[in-house]
Formats: structure tokens, C-alpha cells, sequence
């Protein structure tokens, strides 16, 4: 195979990173503050919660499920140890917090496995649930939080001056990527996403690898929402409503297919890293918000598009 | 061949094919004559369905003409083809299985056929023809193999048909439906419909075939009348060698009962009761829907009983999952390969890896070293024709996806190995290798449970055979000394 058909290739294989990629080589070319590591940094620092999200949703993706309630439980759950703060200290406050989500995943896990039901449906129903307990506890008013070392969680910066948001990231990233690819339980998810009936057959747990995933995605999600409300020193039920759809979305660019059995954390990683970049991009040379979210949009169908034909291509082949 | 020109349908001169890395098709020419049943073996590979695919339009080819009923044809589509009057019935049945049965022949073409009334009114008309009484109302979803399969013949008819190409038509038929689909074939070819009769099973070609094409590796080897072909010679064409014998000598190592299953009843089983011993290969014989697989299923944990009492090694067990039955020693080889056998995107190595996890740890993680070498390993021992162990699984030759499988439950050193349709749709070389597996399993001191449709299989396999009707176990034989009749005969009930 000739240099240039490898070439070809391999960008073929990563859309996503080529395209963040070119858009750091184009970046070259303007004016602007985008090659600072100030500016490097902010950009990972605003990634780095999404990022996390993305991880937890990975693992049910890959399992073969999707999990749209992230969003209104990363508020939930932001909300509710700010709440809890005001009777207990902050450690147990976050742990509540953390267990909150578990359990969310924990029903979503049940509905969907057990009595298998659609988890895109059943997963924004329960977002849709979640949000709504989050507007009645707080009357859809922002909660402040009134103790400073719950803001230094997120905002301080513990390592060379590295912002912890991005250390607990990195800390994620090893973590899940080391769950994915060297546990059985991660060996057993992809099983579980490619084939539920072979898996099963095999003697694996199929149900409880897919549930758990599950779990371990809401749990995320709720820590999450910890980093967030500590990030803003706010909760607030207005926070993530968008976010559950960007955050499948950029493991679905990355790589990680709804299709089940296929990705891994580091394709949902780029996935997500491509919208962000592209969003401080656009931020740099001044685009229009709304301008914006029609080119996220565009390049989010364009890349699916070509996912999706080289797939066809290669079928037709086999 | 004296015949004239306008007795030939179709004719197919110097086609070749050519895929990234494979000449699939090389030179292939062959004359299908009017109102004739031409056979076209091979095995897989062989390039049989890259010639249909030519055919229908799915593909288009290299090089070389086509000539349909008179006219060349260059390019077309599925849909031109039918017009034409070519119809292709694929192995998997292209119906839509929610809609009704006359929806289905008449798809896309209602207003045609006069509207729904009169959909099914033909529908109807066309379905007695080939002597089928399905009503036309039902749904697809609701039909066995068989009534599918009689769909589609009435929706190739409802083309006027000039001829039919028919894909392993046989695969899951029970011998009843066979011989019901013999006498199909019979008719349309007496109605002047050619049919071209793709299969692995030599009896079919030899029952149904006037003329057989054999195909090996893109070529055409030789197109003769069956009536001068034998068996021997016409499978020595298909591998390029002669197959002394198609079947092992049958290993005799049966010892002590090992396990004991006892009044086992489901929805569909009715107290079933028999025992399996060490080292023997126990054959189950029996319709499609007798209860075969059912019975192991149930066994291995992979379905709901009202009731089952199971001793392995003398010791009561219960297996309520299949992971129970795994840890119990008993593996279980599907008999779908796609469906339940392989997980489709994985490699090669970790579609065999995946039931022994456990035996890859180092410390709390997997190690990538190990299950290469467990694969490696596999690889070698049982012949796996696979580019790497990192190969994705869906490339290889459906042979080789079996011996992968069978692969992944050997690992688990089972005690107790099933084994359901191991060589359907697999080709004579490969199935002679899956035969020697399984002869060395039982040498090596496992026992196996063989189901499969094809009886002289089960009959040159087994050690004993039960036969199964209607969720009962209904005799028990010694294949040795009883002819095959005679066990078709209780199997049917």
C-alpha cells in the first residue's frame, strides 16, 4: 500500500482528531490569542466536565445504550449538595450527591435492561423528571453556595499551576481508559454492546455489565454536577439542558458508535475535544453565537455523514 | 451441448470480478437452458454468490457479456431484473416481516395488481399454484421457514419468472418441506421456468438437477448432466482432491453415565429424560420445531423450564443461566452462527478470548500477552484460516468463524460439549475438520450432544441417536445397526 492510500487511510479512521487538527494548523494563520497557554488551557478547563460526562456515557454506548439524562442530573445533583451543605459537612454533601446519580442510573438501568424498554426514550423521560425535581427544590431560582472551600474544588489549581478540573479529568481519562480496555467488565461491555444474546450465551452477566454501566454513568453524571456548582458556586436547574445531547453527540463523532461494541474512551474524548475546540475557535475570531451553533452543526452532520458512508463502503466490500 | 440458441435463457461468457485482493470471479462462462434445473455447487468461496449478485444487479462485473432471454445485458438493477422475469430467492428471505403475506409479493406494486382486493385475490391465486394454502392476510412474521420460503417462490412467479435463482434453498427445511419444495421445482420446470439450484447438499443437486455446474476458486471446473456424475467425482471437482471419506471413522470411547437430565418440561418439552456418557457423541434427531434445540438450551441454562433435575458426574446441579451451565462445564456451539454465535465486530481473538476472561488476568487487569498467545494458540490447533489473531472476525470464511467459536468453548475445557447444526452451511473440506475436532474432543475425554438436520451427519457421528417428535423423546438407536429410514420414520412421530 502506497504512502498516500495509508494516509488516507488513517484520517479516514480519525475524523475527529484530524479535524481538530486542521482546525489548530488554520489557527496558525490569524491573529489572535488562541497560542496561549492561557488560552490552551481555558479551553481544556471548559472541556474537562464534558469530557468527564462523556466518560461515563461511553461506557453505555459501548454497552449498546445512550443515556440523555445526564444533563438535568449533573444540575440535580449540583443543586442538591449545595443544599445539603447547609446541614453537614461538604465530604458526606458530595457523596450524597455522587449516590443520587447512582441510583438515577440505577432505575434507568433497571427500566432498560430489565424490563427492556428504548433507552433513548426512557433516558430523556428521566431527564425531564430530574429537571423538574430540580426546578421545584429550588424554584427554578439559582442556589448560591456559601461555603468557599466547595468553589476551590474546581477553581483551584493544586498542581504547577494546572487547574484541578483538568487534573481530576486526566486522573478520569487513565481511570475509565484503564477500565475499558484491561478489566473484564470492560472487555464483557463491548461483548455485552455487540452482541447481547452471544454474550449472554457465553456465561457473561450481560444484564448486570449493562446495568452497571449504567450506574457508573449516573454516578458520573451527579460528579459532575459537584464540579460544576463548585466551577460556578452556583446550582442552578437551568444548567445542562443542552448538554446530554452534545455530550452523545461528541462520543458518536469520536467514534463511539450507538450501534453498540465499537469506540473506546479516548475516541469519545477526541469526539468531545473536536466540538470544544471548534467552539474557542470560532470564539477567537469572533463568529456570531448563533453563526456558531449552525456550524457546530453543519460539521457534527458532516462528520457523522462520512462515518456513516465509510461504513457503507466497507460493507460493500465484505 | 447440440442445443439451439433460443433454448438457452441465459448465458454467462468470460465474466470476471475482481474485489480489493481477490479475483472472486475469473472467466466464468456457463448456458442455463430453457425449462431445466441447473445445479451450481461449490464450495464457499467458490464464487456461487458473487455470480448471483452479477446476476441481479447487486454487483456489476469486470469484464465479459451476459445475455438474458435474448437480450445482453450491461448494467441493471434488482428491480430491472425482475421485470426482465430473473428472480433471485436469497438464502436470507428479503420479506418484510410486518406486513401481510399478499403485501409482500405484490411490494411496490398494488396498484398493478388492482389494488389491496385485488393483491390478494392474487396472492391467493398464485399460492395455489404451488399447492400452498397460507392465507394471504397473515403476516410474514407469524410464517415458519417453509411458508416463507413458498412466498417468495409466488412473488418470483408473480414476475412471470423466466427463471428463478434459488440460494441454498434447503438450508432449514425439515425433510417434509423438502420433498414439498421437490415437487415445486418439478412443476415450474414443467411449466417451462428454468431454475438455477445453488446448494452444499449433493442429494438436492443429484434429486432435482438435470444439469450441474461445479465452481472452485472464481472458476468454472466443469458443467455436465448429473446423470453422468457420481458423488465421489463430483465432490473431488468441488475441493480439487478426492475426499476418500466424508466422515472420521467414529470414535468409540463411551465410559460411565456423566450426566443425568430428568423430567424436563417447558412450555414445548415434555418430560424429557435421558443420559449422556462420558466420552460418547449422543446424536438428537427430529424435525425443525421437534424440540432439539430446546431440549439443549434448556439444559445449558438459556431458557425458562417448568421443571428439570440434572446430575453431573452424580452430583445434582442447577443451572439457571447460562453462566451456571459455563461454570458446570458444559459449552454450548450455537446453531446460528451470526445471530448467536459470533459478536460481529470483534477480532478474532477476542471473539475466542471472551468466555475465558478469567484465565487472562494478571493481578485486577487483563493481559493483551496472554489472550494472544490463548489465541495463537486456538489458531493452530484447530487449522483457523485468519490473516492475524487481530483480524476482525466478520472476514473470514464461515468455516473458519465456527472453528472460532468452537475455539472459544474448547478453551472453557468443557466436560460436556453442544453442539447445534456445527456445519451448516459450511463447506465439505471445512466440515471434514470440524468432524476431526470433535473426534478429538471425545478422545480427549468430553462428551458431545450433536444436532443437526442433516441426518447421514448425526447417523456417521454419533455413538447413539434420540429421536425427537413433537417435545418427546420418542426412541433411542444405535446407528451402527439400524438404517437411516427407520430413525426417520420415529422421528417423524
Amino acid at each position: 500500500m502506497s504512502i498516500v492510500r495509508k494516509v488516507v487511510k488513517e484520517i479516514e479512521k480519525r475524523k475527529a482528531l484530524t479535524a481538530i487538527l486542521l482546525m489548530l494548523f488554520m489557527m496558525l494563520f490569524f491573529d489572535t490569542r488562541f497560542y496561549t497557554a492561557y488560552n490552551l488551557l481555558d479551553m481544556l478547563n471548559s472541556a474537562a466536565i464534558l469530557e468527564m460526562l462523556a466518560f461515563g456515557v461511553t461506557l453505555v454506548i459501548i454497552c449498546g445504550g445512550c443515556d440523555f439524562s445526564i444533563g438535568a442530573m449533573m444540575s440535580l445533583a449540583g443543586i442538591i449538595t449545595i443544599k445539603l451543605m447547609d446541614h453537614m459537612p461538604l465530604g458526606p454533601a458530595i457523596c450524597a450527591a455522587v449516590a443520587c446519580g447512582a441510583l438515577v442510573g440505577f432505575i434507568n438501568g433497571f427500566l432498560v435492561v430489565k424490563q427492556k424498554t428504548e433507552p433513548f426514550i426512557i433516558t430523556l423521560g428521566m431527564g425531564m423528571l430530574l429537571k423538574g425535581i430540580a426546578q421545584q427544590i429550588t424554584d427554578a431560582h439559582p442556589v448560591p453556595a456559601k461555603n468557599l472551600s466547595y468553589m476551590k474544588i474546581a477553581n483551584g489549581k493544586v498542581l504547577f499551576g494546572i487547574p484541578n478540573l483538568i487534573i481530576i479529568m486526566i486522573v478520569m481519562l487513565l481511570l475509565f481508559y484503564y477500565i475499558l480496555r484491561y478489566t473484564p467488565f470492560g472487555r464483557n461491555c463491548y461483548a455485552v454492546g455487540g452482541d447481547y444474546h452471544v454474550a449472554t450465551q457465553s456465561g457473561i452477566r450481560a444484564e448486570r455489565i449493562k446495568w452497571a454501566a449504567f450506574v457508573i454513568c449516573g454516578a458520573m453524571a451527579a460528579f459532575c454536577g459537584v464540579l460544576l456548582s463548585s466551577k460556578l458556586n452556583t446550582g442552578s436547574s437551568i444548567y445542562g439542558d443542552s448538554t446530554a445531547l452534545s455530550v452523545n453527540c461528541g462520543c458518536v463523532v469520536g467514534g463511539t458508535s450507538f450501534a453498540g461494541g465499537v469506540g473506546g474512551i479516548l475516541q469519545s474524548f477526541i469526539g468531545l475535544l473536536a466540538i470544544q475546540v471548534l467552539e474557542n475557535c470560532m470564539n477567537m475570531l469572533g463568529i456570531s453565537a448563533y453563526v456558531q451553533k449552525v456550524c457546530e452543526g453543519v460539521i457534527i452532520l458532516l462528520i457523522l455523514w462520512f462515518d456513516n458512508y465509510a461504513q457503507k463502503r466497507k460493507k460493500e466490500a465484505v | 451441448m447440440d442445443r439451439q440458441l433460443s433454448d438457452v435463457i441465459l448465458s454467462v461468457e468470460h465474466v470476471s470480478k475482481a474485489f480489493p485482493g481477490v479475483k472472486a470471479l475469473d472467466d466464468v462462462s456457463l448456458q442455463v437452458g430453457r425449462g431445466v434445473v441447473h445445479g451450481i455447487v461449490g464450495e464457499n468461496g467458490a464464487g456461487k454468490s458473487t455470480l448471483m449478485k452479477i446476476l441481479s444487479g447487486v454487483y456489476t462485473k469486470d469484464a465479459g457479456t451476459v445475455v438474458f432471454d435474448g437480450q445482453t445485458i450491461e448494467k441493471t438493477t434488482p428491480m430491472e431484473s425482475l421485470r426482465r422475469g430473473l428472480s433471485i430467492i436469497y438464502q436470507e428471505f428479503s420479506l418484510i416481516s410486518s406486513m401481510t403475506v399478499g403485501e409482500n409479493i405484490f411490494l411496490g406494486r398494488f396498484r398493478e395488481a388492482g389494488g389491496m382486493r385485488g393483491t390478494h385475490q392474487k396472492a391467493k391465486e398464485l399460492l395455489e399454484q404451488i399447492g400452498s394454502s397460507i392465507h394471504t392476510g397473515s403476516y410474514v412474521s407469524e410464517l415458519s421457514t417453509s411458508e416463507k420460503q413458498m412466498v417468495e417462490i409466488a412473488k418470483a412467479l408473480s414476475f412471470q419468472s423466466k427463471l428463478i435463482i434459488m440460494d441454498e434453498p434447503s438450508s432449514s427445511l425439515t425433510e417434509e418441506e423438502l420433498t414439498k419444495l421437490g415437487d415445486i421445482i418439478r412443476q415450474m420446470r414443467s411449466g417451462g421456468i428454468s431454475i438455477l439450484y445453488i446448494s452444499h447438499k449433493l442429494d438436492e443437486i443429484f434429486e432435482y438437477c438435470d444439469v450441474v455446474t461445479i465452481m472452485r476458486d472464481g472458476h468454472v471446473i466443469d458443467t455436465r448432466p448429473v446423470r453422468e456424475l457420481d458423488r465421489r467425482e463430483m465432490v473431488g471437482m468441488m475441493v480439487g482432491r478426492t475426499i476418500e471419506n466424508e466422515y472420521p471413522e467414529r470414535p468409540h470411547f463411551a465410559g460411565e453415565p456423566l450426566m443425568k437430565v430428568e423430567h424436563l418440561t417447558t412450555n414445548k418439552l415434555k418430560d424429557i429424560s435421558f443420559t449422556l456418557n462420558r466420552g460418547e457423541i449422543l446424536g438428537f434427531v427430529g424435525l425443525v420445531g421437534a424440540g432439539r434445540t430446546e431440549i439443549v438450551r434448556a439444559i445449558y441454562g438459556a431458557d425458562k423450564v417448568k421443571r428439570k433435575e440434572i446430575q453431573i458426574e452424580g452430583e445434582a446441579v442447577k443451572i439457571m443461566s447460562p453462566r451456571d451451565g459455563k461454570k458446570c462445564g458444559i459449552a454450548f456451539v450455537p446453531e446460528d452462527r451470526k445471530q448467536q454465535g459470533l459478536v460481529l465486530p470483534f477480532s478474532v481473538e477476542s471473539n475466542i478470548s471472551m468466555a475465558n476472561l478469567k484465565k487472562l488476568k494478571k493481578g485486577m487487569f487483563l493481559s493483551p500477552d496472554k489472550e494472544r498467545k490463548m489465541a495463537e494458540e486456538k489458531i493452530s490447533e484447530l487449522l483457523i484460516k485468519t490473516p492475524s489473531p487481530a483480524s476482525v472476525i466478520v472476514n473470514l470464511s464461515g468455516g473458519n468463524q465456527q472453528k472460532c467459536i468452537i475455539g472459544r468453548w474448547l478453551e472453557t475445557e468443557p466436560k460436556i460439549l453442544i453442539m447445534d447444526e456445527p456445519t451448516r452451511g459450511i463447506d465439505v473440506g471445512a466440515k471434514y475438520e470440524i468432524y476431526m475436532l470433535m473426534k478429538k474432543a471425545v478422545e480427549a475425554g468430553s462428551s458431545i450432544i450433536l444436532i443437526s438436520s442433516e441426518l447421514p451427519e448425526v447417523l456417521n457421528m454419533s455413538n447413539r441417536v434420540l429421536t425427537i417428535a413433537d417435545g418427546r423423546i420418542t426412541g433411542e438407536f444405535d446407528p451402527e445397526k439400524v438404517s437411516a429410514q427407520e430413525i426417520m420414520n420415529r422421528a417423524i412421530g
